[in-house]
């Protein structure tokens, strides 16, 4: 290994990226764009979503409680059955995507001062919409007896409405905020695995690989020559996908910097290493591409980015444990959202790392059986 | 250009750095019973032979035929199977370093990277062989001059024509003053007056004592080699000077037919059908027979018997593209029996 000669790699590659016309835009507008555009699709607010109020109660306070939730704009109030029991076919049909039931004997609970509790239930087949629905009726109904309780000039901390949600169809339920994370995780192993599975496929494709194993430049001095200049760039691609993620969508960094950038780094490394080893074993460049495909969409429905890990069939939960991503998403829902420290993460960061090692282990091998056939 | 041919003359007399030990060699390759199999395929099998140095050797045979693997074992890109291979007294597989700071290799695709310039390209491939800052200087002139290239040195490469590519691609190949030069086909898809102008190059880096290892399916250009070897299927086949091989490997006469007027195709097939005639082929716009007796006298009134009267036969020395034909055939048909 002579450090003059991977100087002269990595002096070629920056050359080669300086020409690259469509390097920029691919390594920085690509995956603000698909972070913005995906942000939107998995945490957009929700609005006006067709509600039935089951009012069982007729009391003044159960009217204003259902104008606060009519009023506040989230939710449209399309149907008042007079039985809970009508609920189940308008969800069924899709005429209501929430509903909200306040039982007989509210008012009275309230006024002697005993807890009351509003039944929230949504339509957990659009996890988007109810998490959201479930999310804001809460927030509506506590505000809604903050303001009763001040009203009435009694403590907060006195009884009051209590609401509890229940999920149909898809119990498991997760917040909008844990979605942004698992997205950035998700748009940088499909930039920085893609763009590192062309690289050296192309130079094979062009002759000059081969041409390189003619000269004194060793298969270690190349790999790190090639690397290097793309680990630059995953990690300002790193430092891009954060920023959008905390100043555009505003999620809430409640974690430490170094956990996060610990994780991620580990996770684009391990990227990287699943792109080398693409770009050793293909032929061409469309079979790296071609590879990189079949390796990334496994990676979206396993890792729990899209589907919840905890609702899969249990046969099918070992094999996310091969699936980097799903590592990466944990570490970073609970280290951005919950403020949790290596010493609580030590496990997925610890998959990630022998993960990298056993993937660069495997590219060196290959590469090191030469140009073979 | 002096320095370098002073060096050559150096190593060919045997002086050398003392803290190189290598084997004393007149031969810059020689290979022993050398075998690579990629999986039950064998690409190339057991073969021998010598390359002197100071040598424009050529390698020929069709493709698929082994060349490019004999190649890149001779390089040290891949390992052989088995047997062995000396190149510049070091050993392939125990020395592939070594080989590699002291060879240059220039391959048909011209790899020189598209998106450097040709000043770039030239600085990259020196760098790597570690060539000193002023002795680039003056192998960059040289190569400028050599591939006519000069005043356009900050061009991308890939703007360049194919002839200015291949004469740039072997000024990288050369930036280090090899002692042995690899060209992999380097002349095909090249026009026939910048194969000319390549051939002259060669020949200059010859005659300052490089020794060269080329292939080629060109035939004209096989004759322009000081030796040849022919590979098929992995097997050599012949070898020789091209005197050797026109005049020893072809020991049946060889005629060429023009039909003048007769169906060169309804020609062709009867000559094949002649039991007296061993092989006969197309060659341009007339035939080539090659026959087992050697009157043309008697081929023309047999032609006549057969209904082409006009058809007229023409002893000739075979061309390198005979030998070629004819070895060709005669392996398919042994491995036909």
């Amino acid at each position: 290994m002579k450090p003059k000669r991977v100087g002269l790699l990595l002096w070629k590659e920056f050359r080669q990226f300086r020409r690259d016309k469509l390097l920029l835009p691919l390594v920085f507008m690509l995956p603000i764009m698909q972070l913005i555009m995906f942000g939107y699709v998995v945490g957009s607010d929700v609005r006006n979503v067709p509600t039935a109020v089951v009012d069982l109660d007729h009391s003044t306070v159960s009217r204003s409680l259902a104008d606060a939730i009519s009023g506040a704009g989230y939710f449209e109030i399309v149907e008042r059955p007079s039985d809970e029991r009508a609920l189940q076919p308008l969800m069924d049909g899709g005429e209501i995507q929430a509903a909200i039931v306040i039982p007989e004997g509210t008012a009275t609970r309230l006024s002697q001062g005993q807890r009351a509790e509003i039944g929230i239930v949504v339509d957990g087949s659009d996890s988007r919409i109810a998490s959201a629905a479930s999310g804001y009726s809460a927030q509506i109904i506590g505000e809604y007896d903050r303001k009763r309780l001040e009203a009435e000039g009694l403590d907060i901390q006195a009884p009051g409405i209590d609401s509890s949600v229940r999920v149909l169809y898809n119990p498991s339920l997760r917040a909008v905020n844990t979605m942004i994370p698992g997205l950035m995780a998700t748009v940088l192993l499909i930039s920085t695995s893609s763009i590192m599975a062309q690289a050296v496929v192309r130079e094979r494709e062009s002759g000059t690989l081969e041409q390189m194993f003619t000269t004194p430049i060793t298969r270690g001095e190349y790999v790190l020559g090639k690397v290097t200049p793309y680990v630059i760039i995953a990690a300002l691609q790193l430092g891009v996908v954060a920023s959008v993620g905390t100043l555009w969508f505003r999620v809430p960094f409640n974690g430490s910097v170094w956990t996060v950038t610990l994780g991620l780094g580990l996770f684009v490394f391990t990227s990287l290493g699943i792109g080398l080893l693409t770009s050793l074993v293909s032929r061409t460049r469309q079979q790296a591409q071609q590879t990189v495909m079949f390796i990334l969409i496994p990676s979206f429905v396993l890792s729990g980015f899209m589907f919840p890990i905890e609702a899969m069939p249990a046969p099918i939960v070992p094999l996310t444990y091969f699936i980097p991503l799903r590592y990466a998403i944990e570490v970073l829902r609970a280290s951005w959202l919950k403020g949790s420290g290596v010493a609580e993460l030590w496990v997925p960061l610890t998959a990630m790392t022998i993960i990298s090692a056993i993937v660069f282990s495997i590219a060196l091998a290959t590469f090191s059986k030469r140009l073979a056939d | 250009m002096a320095l370098w041919a002073d060096r050559m003359r150096a190593i060919a007399g045997g002086s050398r750095p003392a803290d190189e030990p290598r084997a004393i060699s007149d031969f810059a390759i020689e290979t022993h019973a050398l075998t690579k199999r990629f999986g039950d395929f064998t690409a190339v099998d057991g073969i021998d032979f010598a390359v002197a140095r100071g040598e424009i050797f050529g390698f020929l045979g069709p493709n698929g035929s082994g060349k490019t693997t004999t190649i890149r074992m001779l390089t040290g890109t891949i390992m052989p199977t088995d047997g062995t291979a000396d190149v510049l007294g070091y050993d392939v597989r125990r020395d592939p370093e070594a080989i590699r700071r002291r060879i240059g290799y220039m391959s048909q695709k011209f790899a020189l990277f598209e998106d450097l310039t040709v000043d770039e390209n030239l600085r990259f491939y020196a760098g790597v062989y570690d060539v000193e800052p002023e002795r680039f200087a003056e192998r960059r002139r040289y190569v400028l001059e050599m591939a006519d290239l000069v005043g356009r040195e900050h061009e991308l490469t890939a703007n360049l024509s194919v002839g200015w590519k291949q004469r740039l691609a072997l000024g990288a190949a050369t930036i280090h003053e090899p002692e042995l030069l690899f060209l992999d086909e380097p002349t095909s898809g090249v026009d026939p007056v910048a194969r000319r102008h390549f051939w002259d190059l060669l020949y200059d880096l010859a005659e300052q004592g490089v020794t060269l290892f080329v292939t080629t399916h060109y035939m004209d250009e096989a004759t322009h080699c000081h030796r040849l070897a022919f590979i098929y299927a992995g097997r050599l086949i012949a070898e020789g000077t091209p005197f050797e091989i026109r005049t020893q490997v072809m020991t049946q006469q060889i005629f060429e037919v023009r039909p003048d007027g007769a169906d060169v195709d309804a020609l062709l097939e009867a000559l094949e059908r002649d039991p007296d005639i061993v092989e006969a082929y197309l060659s341009g716009a007339t035939l080539h027979a090659v026959a087992a007796e050697d009157d043309a006298r008697a081929l023309e009134r047999r032609m006549a018997d057969a209904g082409f009267a006009t058809a007229r036969a023409v002893g000739i020395e075979p061309t390198i593209e005979d030998v070629f034909v004819h070895l060709v055939t005669r392996e398919k048909e042994a491995a036909g029996d």
